[in-house]
């Protein structure tokens, strides 16, 4: 009995740091999505909040374009794996393209953002190249027009994330053992099958981790492209959850709004990483069983 | 395993981050016990946080030199300022707040921007604290008054002129003494300046805030008083009532004669008043406290003003749109007095003539030394901030009001996606669900309307 306890009075001090840190205001959070302030007291409400977003149409759009955001991972996913493809087989120039294609991954979103605003302004770089070229047909208010603002978003995403899933791609198939391909090519595998058979499978658990990091990143990581380009314009065009949550808190001071959006934010993502665990667990196991 | 749990604390920690900022329902907000006088040798520390350096050029260099002042004079007392960004303003605040801990001195926009701090047992009243005859000299008072009590004073004024290049409406063959006086007149320059191959009316709409802008400044002129606006949130009347919604038609009117930058909706605010500014439009719905800015870049004589032209006929129509930025005193100050002592500082002769000889901006106060107004564009703003002042709706209104329906519904006409019927529309479907979302708030404002 003593030893089974023992574990957990070492764990003790660091457990309770963690529930202090992160326990408590979870937990507060949680309480406050379920009030709502009445005269001059916190109030319990029970679910009112939840239903109240439910039926307002700026949330509800936030959500679509979260997920309309998530089509960019499959593409961000292909992009990525043909990149990494091409580096790994060295063709000409892979280093300077290997540090190009990480750089945008590692500036700061406020600068992307802010010099991407510039390029797609109506009156931007980009129209200009365009009209220059005659091309001003295809001239667009790219940010301007609530009908192509959302999709000018995912493409500034795409183009700064796209670094993180070549590296990742990269590094492990430099690790897998040349004797595969070797094997395969005397075999008479042709390119389209060495990268079918071989790097695709090889792969597999850095897409699966990448594709869910990238769903999390879609759902609760794009405030920053959001405020910087189009602060959720035009018209809520580009309205996401993490901006609805900080615009109901900080601007309109409805702090148990946001909270109960916060709480669905936190759950979705927590069901998602606990999903990509599962299937961790499960290739590992599949692993040591084969 | 770390990269991969790092999104998720991310996440939590936003999570936390509101769950540590939020703000505690409203309390009793009470006036406090005369502050004791302290001892002369206690040492006193005053923090302020401001915001205006944006909006008034040079304001830092007087913050600076008030402070330095005051400190000389009051030995034991030491100010520390701290200039807030924009975004940061109303987020660090709230979370100062929510842990009382934070600023003594707050600077605030006017209106709602100061109360909903009353509200949440922010802010507490100065009436004890500033004699009533000094709070006399202090202008627009009315924009943070509740409840028959004082919960802050201005500090300078922020106003609207309509702006004008007298050269480019020469070069448009325009009359630079018979100005447009109509939303006719209005059109019909538009129609020559097009012609003469220049921008007529230059505006960023990209992160909102003129959409506002619009709203005040347009939307008054079927009006009398705010307070129309302030029953309409509270459901007294409805924002598709007939002389709500016709400013939507109004600005649709302007954007069919053309008299827009056509990139407004992917300009933010500072990008599209920077088209005036670089000789491109003709005119602007400015802000005043720009002027003297502009003035140092394209000199007095490409600037000109003029009230808004006209297409109603509401006492609101004749009146100049003026709020007086300010500041509060935080409930949780240890030294309210002092604190009072320190703003009414600020609005000694001495400050008040530096602030406008270092900003060109009007402070609050009727004690401004006038014969220092020497520029006939500025004699002309401060006439009309002293004869017709006329509020700033968006100080009258929801902030969810102005961001949902103003922001989002000027983007929305100008990318032509929704009719003026539709955006009253809108409007009404925010307020009510404004309504339904804040009970108390709803509470609060019919008590502000009493």
């Amino acid at each position: 009995m003593q030893k089974k306890i023992e574990p957990f009075l070492y764990l003790a001090p660091a457990l309770l740091v963690f529930i202090l840190i992160f326990g408590y205001p979870l937990a507060r959070l949680a309480v406050m999505s379920l009030q709502r302030p009445s005269q001059g007291q916190q109030t319990f409400v029970g679910l009112t909040n939840y239903k109240s977003i439910f039926s307002d149409s700026v949330f509800l759009t936030a959500v679509k374009n979260n997920a309309m955001l998530l089509i960019c991972v499959p593409i961000m996913v292909v992009i990525a794996l043909i990149l990494a493809v091409f580096l790994f087989e060295r063709i000409r120039g892979w280093q300077f393209y290997r540090t190009t294609l990480f750089l945008p991954y590692l500036l700061p979103i406020t600068v992307v953002g802010l010099v991407f605003s510039y390029i797609f302004q109506l009156s931007g770089v980009l129209n200009e190249f365009l009209a220059l070229i005659g091309l001003e047909r295809l001239g667009l208010d790219w940010l301007g027009s609530p009908r192509y603002a959302l999709y000018t978003l995912m493409f500034v995403v795409i183009w700064k994330e796209v670094g993180f899933g070549v590296v990742l791609f990269l590094a492990r198939l430099m690790s897998v053992e040349e004797e595969l391909f070797d094997a395969a090519k005397i075999d008479g595998a042709n390119w389209w099958q060495l990268q079918w058979y071989i790097t695709v499978p090889q792969l597999a658990t850095v897409i699966e981790f990448f594709t869910v990091v990238s769903v999390i990143t879609m759902l609760s990581w794009v405030f920053n492209y959001v405020y910087v380009m189009t602060a959720g314009g035009p018209g809520n065009s580009t309205m996401v959850t993490e901006l609805y949550i900080y615009l109901t808190g900080f601007r309109y001071n409805q702090m148990n709004i946001a909270s109960a959006v916060a709480v669905l934010l936190l759950l979705v993502t927590g069901v998602l990483i606990f999903l990509e665990l599962r299937l961790r667990e499960r290739s590992e196991l599949m692993q040591v069983v084969g | 395993m770390r990269q991969k749990l790092q999104p998720l604390l991310h996440l939590a920690l936003l999570v936390m981050l509101f769950a540590g900022c939020a703000a505690p329902a409203a309390q009793q907000t009470s006036a406090p016990a005369p502050a004791e006088t302290s001892p002369a040798a206690e040492k006193v520390k005053l923090v302020v946080w401001w915001w205006g350096e944006q909006e008034a050029p040079g304001a830092q260099k007087w913050m600076d030199e008030t402070i330095a002042k005051y400190q000389e004079a009051n030995p034991n007392v030491t100010i520390e300022a701290v200039l807030q960004s924009t975004d940061t303003l109303i987020p660090a605040f709230q979370a100062a707040a929510a842990a009382k801990e934070g600023p003594d001195i707050q600077y605030f926009w006017g209106g709602v921007w100061t109360l909903e701090s009353v509200w949440s047992g922010a802010l507490i009243p100065l009436d004890d604290l500033i004699p009533a005859e000094e709070r006399a000299h202090y202008i627009n008072n009315f924009e943070r008054a509740f409840d028959g009590k004082q919960y802050g004073i201005g500090w300078y004024l922020s106003g609207n002129p309509f702006v004008y290049n007298p050269k480019l409406f020469e070069q448009a063959g325009l009359s630079t003494t018979d100005l447009p006086d109509t939303w006719d007149e209005l059109k019909a320059a538009c129609t020559k300046l097009n012609e003469a191959g220049i921008i007529p009316i230059a505006g960023g709409l990209k992160d909102g805030w003129f959409g506002g802008w619009l709203f005040s400044i347009v939307g008054r002129q079927p009006h009398d008083s705010e307070k129309a606006f302030m029953e309409a949130s509270v459901g007294k009347s409805k924002f598709t009532d007939p002389q709500f919604a016709e400013w939507w038609s109004r600005m649709k009117e302007l954007i069919d004669a053309g008299c827009w930058n056509k990139d407004i909706n992917s300009l933010d605010y500072q990008q599209g008043q920077d088209l005036f500014v670089q000789g491109k439009a003709a005119m602007i719905f400015g802000n005043d406290t720009f002027l003297k800015g502009w003035a140092d870049v394209i000199g007095w004589d490409q600037i000109g003003v003029m009230p808004v032209p006209k297409y109603s006929s509401g006492k609101l129509a004749d009146t100049y749109v003026v709020t007086a930025q300010g500041w509060g005193i935080t409930s949780w100050s240890k030294y309210p007095k002092q604190a009072a002592d320190f703003l009414m500082f600020m609005h000694t002769p001495e400050r008040l003539n530096a602030w406008f000889q270092y900003t060109g901006v009007f402070p609050a106060d009727d004690r401004l030394d006038t014969s220092l107004i020497t520029i006939p564009q500025l004699k002309q703003i401060f006439e009309w901030d002293t004869t017709r002042p006329g509020p700033n709706l968006e100080n009258f209104i929801p902030s969810m009001l102005d961001e949902q329906s103003n922001f989002a519904g000027a983007q929305l006409l100008f990318a032509g996606e929704k009719t003026p019927e539709e955006l009253a529309q809108m409007a009404e479907e925010v307020i009510a669900k404004w309504r339904e979302q804040n009970p108390d708030a709803v509470k609060n404002f019919e008590l502000w309307l009493k």
